[in-house]
């Protein structure tokens, strides 16, 4: 019956073309702006550490200046200065615990085919892999002793290693960073969180890092960072030493709290090393500091500004708006064709059989606007990749999303077709064969 | 065949209560070709659309070949409807939509048949009308005389054996109704019941039995046809006189 049923609907559909057109684009149009807000929403909501959202943490602490708090998130500072990230680094409480900073290096590819190129660089500690569950496809990390006295290392992102070496195995051989050769210990699988939670303070969204350095090269070489640095006090800082010693906050710390002691003593050993800091005269704000998972991070630095919320919530009710024409086009049409309906009724139609007839139509209106709305919605997306580059990761549909969006149309027809399909199917067939 | 015991029917509105039939009882003998005449508004339709499974009513009892239809679901009247009863409109109300293959197809759908049994039966109602060549028009391009033939043969198809005709000559010129007539004649001798409301005394005149509604009560009974009228009242309109 399902095939008479589609057979009449396209009858039904062909007969009044310029009303399916209308309906066809009211629903895809609907569908197109609130899967492209929907999309974009998804990728900068997503949180690529929920499996360990209750474990992972990032550290804030308040050593702003005592007269004004910072201007940022919870008032408190995002980073870190060398000072505090080093104390916590000493602390064994953590199961691991990272302290990092963006920077790069000038590659100089032993390739004399591949011309030198500018590359971003990860300095960090070895527990940055485990912390953030980075896969590796070859190798692994550096020990915890170079984290200490700084070895010429390096581990590689796979977009890198398959640039210089073709994809191939490269542990073991050297690469030649600003002149100097690094020995590669391993080389990560394609790891891209999106948002970049890791480093927030340097964008949710942009590049992401091409190798990972032991932090403690980039102190011993000097390396200033290549993201945000935010001071408050006026400090004479001159020299690389100055800046290790001064309020300037430009690390990042993570640490990983996997019991509920160790973030008892995690938060003692914190409040303490406060306390005693403020002995010598720092941290002269209220004692503060907050352990934040990856979700409160996210959202505290406001990844989902309230614009793209606002957005999200216009392009429903955009899509509430078409829905509803679309069900005043469908009551229209579907009681204009009362009278048929009336004959079939006296030849044996249930009301059952009507409204599955009438909710068939409804569907291919529906199918028919879903797939003109995933059409609209790849030349929207691809529409903000090209004028908003900073979105290029974000702007991009997923097979989940094309999925929903096959079923969110389904379902919106559905919504569209119930009202009118019920309405036609219990109509009094009686009052229209007189005047068919 | 079917049974009418006291049956009352109401319209309402927020201020007004229309009774369209009232205490309205009829026994109709299976193989019967019966004619309900009566003026406008007397509640001949009303009678045609209770006796069709189309409206429900307030009061009474209805059997239609035994089965109390009052107790039934819409799934059931609907599947009694389709069994059991053909309809024939005075306008035809053939599908626009549809050609005439796919209008005498309607009923047989909701029956169930398989698309073999479909074709054959539909082929069958249409060469029995005289249509057999015209499957593929659509009803616009047909005359009215054809349409309602094409009409007929969509109630035919299911086989029924109780045909309701509701002023099926209106429409029709003469010759048209003639043919008409004639066809819903042949098709009672085949042992089919039909019941056939109509304003027509002539048309009336044709069936083996005459009943007259006025306002929603069967007033005139009678168990024959009526006499032939004189000369001078005939309505010269029909051929029948």
């Amino acid at each position: 019956m399902w095939l008479y049923f589609f057979k009449l609907a396209w009858i039904s559909v062909r007969q009044t073309p310029i009303m399916s057109t209308l309906m066809i684009i009211a629903v895809g149009i609907g569908i197109a702006a609130c899967l492209v807000t929907s999309t974009i929403y998804m990728s900068l909501s997503k949180n690529p550490l929920q499996h360990k959202n209750n474990v992972l943490y990032a550290l804030q602490l308040d050593a702003w200046d005592p007269q004004e708090a910072y201007d940022g998130p919870n008032d408190m500072p995002t980073q870190v200065t060398y000072l505090d990230g080093i104390a916590v680094l000493e602390s064994d409480i953590p199961t691991h615990t990272v302290l990092m900073y963006k920077s790069g290096f000038a590659v100089l590819p032993e390739n004399k085919s591949i011309r030198p190129f500018q590359s971003l660089a990860r300095m960090t500690t070895s527990d940055f892999f485990p912390l953030f569950d980075v896969p590796f496809i070859f190798g692994s990390t550096w020990s915890e002793e170079a984290d200490k006295i700084p070895e010429q290392v390096v581990v590689l992102s796979k977009q890198l290693n398959d640039r210089l070496f073709n994809g191939e195995n490269s542990v073991g051989k050297q690469i030649n960073l600003d002149g100097r050769l690094y020995k590669i210990l391993g080389v990560t699988a394609d790891w891209h969180p999106r948002p970049k939670v890791h480093d927030l303070n340097n964008g949710a969204y942009n590049r992401r890092d091409a190798m990972y350095v032991p932090m403690s090269v980039g102190i011993e070489l000097e390396m200033y960072s290549r993201g945000n640095t935010n001071a408050w006090e006026r400090e004479n800082v001159v020299t690389f030493t100055d800046t290790l010693q001064s309020e300037h906050i430009w690390l990042q710390a993570w640490v990983q709290l996997d019991t509920k002691k160790q973030m008892e003593d995690f938060s003692s050993y914190i409040e303490n090393y406060i306390r005693q800091q403020k002995k010598l005269g720092r941290f002269q704000r209220p004692l503060k500091y907050h352990l934040n998972t990856p979700s409160e991070w996210l959202s505290k630095n406001n990844v989902v500004r309230q614009d793209n919320r606002i957005l999200l919530w216009l392009s429903v009710i955009f899509l509430l708006v078409c829905l509803i024409n679309t069900i005043a086009l469908l009551l229209a049409k579907f009681l204009k064709k009362a009278p048929s309906v009336g004959v079939r009724r006296a030849l044996g139609a249930s009301k059952k059989a009507i409204f599955s007839q009438h909710l068939y139509e409804t569907l291919l209106v529906g199918i028919s606007g879903g797939a003109l709305g995933l059409t609209l919605s790849w030349f929207g997306l691809w529409g903000i990749r090209y004028l908003q580059p900073g979105l290029k990761d974000a702007a991009i549909m997923h097979w989940p999303t094309f999925v929903m969006a096959l079923c969110f149309s389904l379902l919106a027809s559905l919504f569209c077709g119930l009202l009118p399909a019920w309405k036609i199917s219990h109509t009094q067939p009686a009052r229209y064969l007189k005047i068919q | 065949m079917l049974n009418m015991d006291q049956i009352k029917k109401v319209f309402r509105t927020d201020l007004v209560e229309t009774y369209a039939l009232r205490d309205f009882s009829l026994n109709v003998q299976e193989g019967e070709f019966v004619a309900v005449t009566g003026p406008s508004g007397s509640g001949k339709t009303t009678f045609l659309n209770i006796a069709g499974l189309l409206e429900t009513f307030e009061a009474g009892t209805y059997l239609l070949d035994g089965e109390d239809v009052n107790s039934l679901s819409d799934r059931q009247r609907s599947a009694l409807r389709n069994a059991k009863i053909g309809f024939i409109f005075q306008s035809f109300n053939l599908i626009p939509d549809l050609n005439i293959f796919d209008n005498v197809d309607v009923p047989l759908r909701y029956r169930g048949f398989n698309g073999r049994q479909r074709k054959e039966r539909i082929m069958n109602a249409l060469e029995r009308v005289g249509l057999g060549a015209r499957f593929k028009h659509m009803p616009s391009q047909l005359s009215g005389g054809q349409q309602q033939r094409a009409a007929i043969a969509r109630a035919l198809a299911g086989e029924p054996r109780f045909l309701l005709a509701d002023e099926p000559t209106g429409n029709l010129d003469s010759l048209m109704a003639r043919q008409v007539m004639e066809l819903l004649e042949e098709i009672n001798e085949g042992g089919t019941t039909i019941v056939m409301v109509t304003h027509d005394p002539d048309l009336a005149r044709r069936a083996q039995r005459n009943i007259q509604i006025v306002d929603g009560q069967v007033t005139d009974f009678q168990l024959g046809p009526i006499p032939p009228a004189p000369e001078n009242d005939r309505q010269s309109a029909t051929p029948y006189a």
